[in-house]
C-alpha cells in the first residue's frame, strides 16, 4: 500500500510549510525582512494503464488511463520581494529604500552583501556602518565636527561641518539591483548574497535606472502580513492533520488484513 | 478457492489503489494549480465454467477492476498574493512551459525570473509566449500581465502568454512537478489572466476525508467477509468430514 508513503510526503511538506510560516511570523518586526513562501509540486505518476494504448485489434484505444501519483514535494521557498511599508523613526541615519535597490555592505571577508535594512550607524572612526558594524559601500566617513547629516533621495550625504552655514558633500550612497532579486541567497542578519540565480548586481546612484530612492528618517518594515500568515498557518495545520488521518486510515486497512485468520 | 473470496480480493486491491489516489490528493491539498484525481472502477466479467443443463444456470462472476483515473479540472480557489509574478488562470486553459522533454502545460502560475531574466517556473523551465520564451532585461521594471495574457514592462510590450486548451482535457497525462503533457493544444480565447493571484489546489478536504472513511470501511468490511467465508469453509470441512458411527 503506497498511501502510507504518499501521506507521509504530505506531512513532511506541510511541516516545512509551517516552518516557513513561523519564520515569517518571527520576523514580523524585522526591518527590511521579506516574507518567504513555500511552493509545492506533485511527484511523479505511476501509469498503470496508459491512455492511448490499443485495446483491440480493430484499433480502439483507451481514452483515459490509470495514473497513481506519489505525493508532494517542496519545490522551493521563494521570497516575496514586495515593498514593505515605511515607518518614520526620526533618526538621522535611518534610510528606507523605496523601489528595487539594495544597500551594499562590505563583509569582513571582503565580499559584498546586500540589504534592505537601512538602520545605519557611525562607528568609532566616523564611517557609516550597519548595526552589525559592517561598512556601507562606498565607504562614507562623517567628520567628527559634523553637526547635522542629511541624506537626499539620490543618496547624496551632506553635513554641516563646524560652524559652517553651508552643507559640505561627504559622499553619495549607492544601490544595487538584480534581474531576479527573489533568487538572492539569505544569510541572516538581514543580508543577502548574489547567486547565479539572481544575476549580477547592477549598481548605481539612487534615482537612476529604476534603482529606487532613499528616504531619510524612515525604515522599511517587514512585508509580512499577519492575517495572511495566520490563515496560511491554519491551512497548513489542517492539511497536516488530514494527511495524518490518511496514514491512520491506511494503517486500519492493513491491520484488518493482518488480522485475517 | 471460493468465488466470494476472490471477488472480495479484487475489490480490496482496487480499494488500495483508491486509497493511494486519496492520499495523493490529500498530500497536494496546498499545491498551487493542482487538480484532484478520481479513480473509476469497472466490472471485469469472468467467464466461469457453466453447466447449462442445471435447473438454474451458473452465474458469471464480476471482479472489480480499476478502469481509469479522471482529472477534476474545476477551478481551484484563487487567492490574492500581491506578487507581480503570480498569475492565476480563470477558465479552461493551461500555461505552456518549455521543458527539456518538449512543451508541457501547467495551471501553476507561480512564476519566477532566472539569472538571464527569462520568465520560468519553479523548476527553471521557460514559460512560453506565443512567440517563444519571454526575457526581461536587467534594467526593466514594472512587469505587468494583462487579462488577456499580454506581458508588459517598462520597456514596452513583451508578447502574449501562450495559453492553450485541449479538445479533451481528460486525455492529458500527469508528469509530476505540476505539469501535464498532451497533444492537440490550441490557443485559448476565453481565459482570463489575473496578476497577483494564485490558483490554489482544487482538492476539497471534506470530500477527500469522507472518501477516505468510505474506503477504509469498505476495506475492513471486505476483510470481515473474507474471514467469514473462511470460517464457513472451515465449518463445512469439519462437519462434513466428521465420521459418524451409525
Amino acid at each position: 500500500m503506497q498511501a502510507l508513503y504518499i501521506a507521509s510526503t504530505g506531512m513532511a511538506a506541510q511541516e516545512k510549510n509551517v516552518e516557513v510560516i513561523s519564520n515569517n511570523i518571527a520576523n514580523m518586526r524585522t526591518t527590511g525582512y521579506k516574507r518567504q513562501r513555500a511552493e509545492f509540486q506533485d511527484l511523479l505518476y505511476q501509469q498503470l494503464r496508459q491512455a492511448g494504448s490499443q485495446t483491440s485489434d480493430s484499433g480502439t484505444q483507451l481514452p483515459i488511463g490509470v495514473e497513481i501519483g506519489s505525493g508532494v514535494r517542496i519545490a522551493g521557498t521563494s521570497r516575496i520581494m514586495t515593498q514593505g511599508t515605511v515607518e518614520a523613526t526620526g533618526k538621522q541615519l535611518d534610510v528606507a529604500v523605496q523601489g528595487e535597490g539594495f544597500l551594499q555592505v562590505s563583509m569582513p571577508d571582503g565580499s559584498t552583501a546586500y540589504t534592505r535594512d537601512g538602520s545605519l550607524e557611525r562607528n568609532a572612526s566616523g564611517m557609516l556602518v550597519t548595526t552589525d558594524g559592517y561598512q556601507v559601500q562606498p565607504g562614507i566617513a562623517i567628520p567628527d565636527n559634523a553637526t547635522s547629516v542629511s541624506i537626499s533621495a539620490q543618496g547624496m550625504v551632506e553635513a554641516f561641518l563646524g560652524n559652517s552655514t553651508t552643507p559640505t558633500q561627504i559622499g553619495q550612497l549607492q544601490l544595487s539591483r538584480f534581474a531576479n532579486k527573489a533568487g538572492l541567497q539569505s544569510i541572516g542578519n538581514n543580508l543577502f548574497l548574489e547567486t547565479p540565480a539572481s544575476g549580477s548586481a547592477q549598481s548605481g546612484f539612487p534615482g537612476s535606472d529604476s534603482l529606487g530612492t532613499l528616504l531619510q528618517g524612515y525604515l522599511e518594515t517587514s512585508n509580512v502580513n499577519a492575517v495572511t500568515e495566520i490563515s496560511d498557518l491554519i491551512s497548513a495545520q489542517r492539511a497536516y492533520e488530514m494527511n495524518s488521518r490518511v496514514i491512520s486510515g491506511a494503517d486500519e486497512m492493513m491491520q484488518s488484513t493482518a488480522q485475517l485468520r | 478457492m471460493n468465488n466470494a473470496q476472490l471477488i472480495s480480493l479484487s475489490r480490496q486491491v482496487a480499494l488500495e489503489r483508491q486509497m493511494d489516489v486519496v492520499a495523493n490528493n490529500m498530500a497536494n491539498v496546498n499545491t498551487a494549480g493542482f487538480k484532484a484525481e478520481q479513480i473509476l472502477f469497472g466490472a471485469a466479467q469472468m467467464p466461469a465454467a457453466q453447466a447449462a443443463d442445471m435447473p438454474w444456470q451458473d452465474q458469471t462472476i464480476a471482479y472489480t477492476e480499476d478502469w481509469a483515473t479522471i482529472h477534476d479540472f474545476r477551478n481551484g480557489t484563487i487567492s490574492q498574493t500581491g506578487n507581480p509574478l503570480d498569475i492565476a488562470l480563470d477558465g479552461d486553459g493551461f500555461l505552456a512551459v518549455q521543458t527539456p522533454a518538449g512543451e508541457r502545460y501547467t495551471r501553476n502560475g507561480v512564476l519566477h525570473l532566472d539569472s538571464q531574466g527569462f520568465l520560468v517556473d519553479a523548476n527553471g523551465n521557460q514559460i512560453l509566449s506565443t512567440a517563444g520564451p519571454i526575457r526581461f532585461d536587467a534594467s526593466e521594471t514594472d512587469i505587468s500581465i494583462g487579462k488577456d495574457g499580454t506581458v508588459d514592462s517598462s520597456a514596452g510590450n513583451k508578447g502574449q502568454l501562450r495559453i492553450v486548451t485541449f479538445p479533451d482535457n481528460q486525455q492529458l497525462l500527469r508528469e509530476g512537478d505540476n505539469l501535464f503533457s498532451g497533444t492537440g493544444a490550441q490557443l485559448a480565447t476565453s481565459v482570463k489572466v489575473m496578476q497577483g493571484a494564485v490558483e490554489r489546489s482544487n482538492v476539497s478536504g471534506v470530500s477527500e476525508m469522507s472518501e477516505l472513511i468510505r474506503v477504509t470501511r469498505a476495506y475492513t468490511t471486505l476483510s470481515k467477509m473474507i474471514e467469514q467465508q473462511n470460517q464457513l469453509s472451515q465449518a463445512a470441512i469439519q462437519q462434513l468430514g466428521t465420521l459418524t458411527t451409525a
